[in-house]
């Protein structure tokens, strides 16, 4: 289930192994990893897509950097939620290489970590239906009161 | 002293509504240890061998009479009647109950305290000298800046899941009080050419691979602080290592790159991520500064009071330091007396000494990274009457800066880490130079022991380290020497094959026969060491 702030959203973008599938399914809107991004660019790119890219968390954004253009979602993928990588990378997406479409969490993210999320750029995470109530939470006790900017 | 704005209240109330709901889900299975464990240890609350730990911040090591009078009641309420204070300007508790730390923490809370950021992989408690602001040296008091780099590294959302800790300490002295170069990061508050701006390290620490910090920047302006801070902090948050837990400080990411490529990469992200909205403006700069105004207003020509008892001349040269007001005096007060574990504080003790800051030093008392306490502004005169209180409490030991001043962690009397037991060796050691004429005669002298190899009792800085090691089940004892923390900082050598507990001090006796033997006039046991070389000392102790 996708979690927008406080609104549970559709996800057209369905995730894509190899390129053979993503032929014979004709999506409109489908998630590669990055590995394959790499490998297929070009094949990737003929079709019309609603591109979505995921990267894990312990990839780095070096390899897209000029390909961002492409991309209406990039979704992190958290390895484990103690690896804040993500963190910095979405910051950097947004402030250094001004994306402005959507960027998610996925894996292994507690909903204690959603305000940090949501404010080093994150718009949305990926979450199971059953925590949606403690995600939620963690929405409704942020006062909106920080130290930084 | 700071005080707590609505934004602070408000902020600290939160989290402990947060925390709650957090040991709520522990409890009932929402969340696993694995997950609850950096969540609260992110508040604080460790678990170590007997019980659970909970480490209390003191922001760069400031108390007022009222917050020591809380963690008095604390200590008696919720653990054993005492309190530990640590190398980080720190207060652990013990004994805490899991269900009683909520509470722990909203009574913490009504007095503008609170645990967070004490432990995790986050920018921990802010460390600093804790002569600032009344010594007549210091370029500038550093204890605002501690305070705007306190509230711009609480709940960072982009610092919260870093690979490991971060400390951070600032000094405005050229003497260095506050170890900044055995930190993540120092700074240091220096005047060039009339501005006033940080010379900035990075990279320092102890544990498994001791680092001593290397400078990164010689002049950094005031209003790019923070944006500097997040320079270094993005970089180590994006290459630090996270494949291995003893790999993943910023000391390593340092050694491993080199001091021009961090350098370069601090300064790259620097330039491409200064956000204006973070730099700082002299207007709240100045609003931090209001708060931290010296209680003293005037220079006076009061007294030390002159009595003829012993105990009280050797208080007055060993634990009394000049204050920068004319006619008062900092008191240290020693945590470490004979047979008794370093920093340890009674709650009656704790109780005492709230009433006596507020007596003889405007309700202000600071903790030092040498896990001793300080009452930063005695008038003179009433120096004697304070000396006769503090006795009473069994807190006028005369040792201040002396052999038997030791720093030393918990040891395996507590912590699940430790290989050794490291508080009985400070207490032998307190008992076997006990008195003041032969601590006096060896002068000034740092030994610093850890129970192990994560170095928490900061051995590798010891002028005398000594780290506690576990050997087929008997714990053995390892000796570096040469160690230091200040603005030479040193790591210590290791000087041989380790020693049994019953030959430790014959071991360290002999040390300091042949710095005795060979010392100059006037000569600290450190500089001596560094003109002899450790050779000299091997010799003569495994002869």
């Amino acid at each position: 289930m996708i979690l927008q702030r406080d609104k549970v959203k559709k996800n057209p973008f369905q995730i894509i192994q190899n390129v053979d599938e993503l032929v014979e399914m004709k999506k409109k809107s489908i998630l590669i990893t990055l590995d394959l991004w790499e490998a297929q660019k070009k094949l990737i790119t003929k079709h019309k897509f609603n591109l979505g890219l995921e990267i894990a968390s312990d990839q780095s954004l070096g390899p897209i950097k000029n390909d961002l253009h492409y991309f209406k979602l990039i979704q992190f993928k958290f390895i484990t939620f103690k690896d804040g990588r993500p963190f910095s990378l979405a910051k950097k997406l947004r402030r250094s290489y001004n994306f402005k479409n959507e960027i998610r969490g996925s894996g292994h993210i507690l909903p204690d970590q959603y305000i940090f999320l949501l404010r080093c750029g994150f718009d949305s995470v990926e979450i199971e239906e059953k925590n949606l109530e403690t995600w939620l939470k963690f929405l409704e006790m942020d006062k909106g009161i920080y130290y930084q900017p | 002293m700071y005080k707590y704005t609505e934004q602070d209240k408000k902020i600290v109330k939160n989290r402990t509504k947060e925390f709650k709901f957090q040991v709520e889900r522990r409890i009932n299975g929402d969340l696993t240890e694995e997950e609850f464990k950096p969540l609260r240890l992110m508040n604080g609350l460790y678990l170590q061998l007997h019980a659970y730990m909970l480490r209390v911040a003191i922001p760069y090591g400031e108390l007022s009479d009222i917050q020591l009078n809380k963690l008095a009641e604390i200590a008696d309420k919720y653990d054993k009647g005492y309190g530990h204070f640590t190398t980080r300007q720190n207060i652990q508790f013990n004994w805490p109950k899991l269900l009683d730390v909520p509470d722990i923490l909203s009574e913490l809370a009504e007095v503008e305290m609170h645990a967070i950021q004490t432990s995790g992989n986050c920018i921990r408690n802010v460390s600093c000298d804790h002569l600032a602001g009344i010594n007549s040296e210091e370029v500038e008091d550093p204890r605002p800046w501690c305070e705007i780099i306190r509230k711009w590294s609480t709940f960072h959302p982009e610092f919260s899941f870093l690979p490991r800790k971060f400390k951070i300490a600032v000094t405005g002295s050229e003497k260095d009080r506050a170890a900044i170069k055995v930190h993540d990061i120092g700074l240091k508050i220096v005047k060039k050419l009339g501005t006033i701006g940080f010379e900035v390290f990075v990279g320092g620490g102890q544990g498994r691979s001791p680092y001593v910090a290397k400078k990164i920047n010689d002049f950094l302006e005031k209003k790019d602080l923070l944006n500097y801070l997040e320079a270094i902090l993005s970089v180590y948050n994006e290459l630090g290592r996270r494949d291995n837990i003893y790999k993943a400080r910023i000391k390593i990411l340092v050694n491993e790159l080199g001091q021009e490529k961090i350098k370069e990469l601090v300064d790259e992200k620097f330039e491409e991520l200064s956000d204006k909205s973070l730099e700082l403006n002299q207007n709240e700069i100045n609003n931090i500064f209001n708060f931290f105004k010296l209680p003293i207003e005037k220079k006076t020509n009061s007294k030390v009071p002159i009595h003829s008892d012993k105990e009280y001349n050797h208080w007055l040269q060993q634990n009394v330091i000049n204050h920068k007001i004319r006619g008062h005096s900092i008191v240290v007060i020693s945590l470490k007396p004979p047979g008794k574990p370093p920093g340890d504080a009674t709650s009656s003790q704790m109780r005492e000494l709230s009433k006596i800051s507020k007596d003889f030093s405007y309700g202000e008392i600071r903790v030092t990274h040498e896990q001793n306490l300080i009452l930063p502004h005695i008038l003179n005169s009433n120096l004697y009457e304070l000396w006769s209180r503090l006795k009473k409490l069994g807190l006028s030991t005369p040792n201040f800066g002396l052999i038997t001043d030791t720093i030393c962690c918990p040891g395996l009397d507590y912590c699940a880490l430790a290989t050794a037991r490291s508080i009985p060796i400070s207490q032998k050691i307190s008992n076997h130079f006990k008195e003041y004429s032969v601590q006096e005669k060896i002068g000034d002298l740092k030994i610093k022991i850890s129970g192990c190899i994560n170095a928490c009792g900061h051995h590798h800085v010891g002028n005398i380290g000594i780290l506690g090691l576990d050997k087929n089940g008997e714990e053995s004892y390892q000796i570096t020497l040469g160690g230091s923390a200040t603005e030479k900082a040193s790591i210590g050598q290791i000087v041989g094959p380790s020693f049994s507990t019953e030959n430790l001090i014959p071991a360290i006796e002999r040390i300091l026969k042949t710095y005795e033997e060979n010392k100059k006039k006037n000569e600290d046991f450190l500089s001596a060491f560094n003109r002899l070389g450790i050779d000299k000392f091997k010799e003569d102790l495994y002869k």
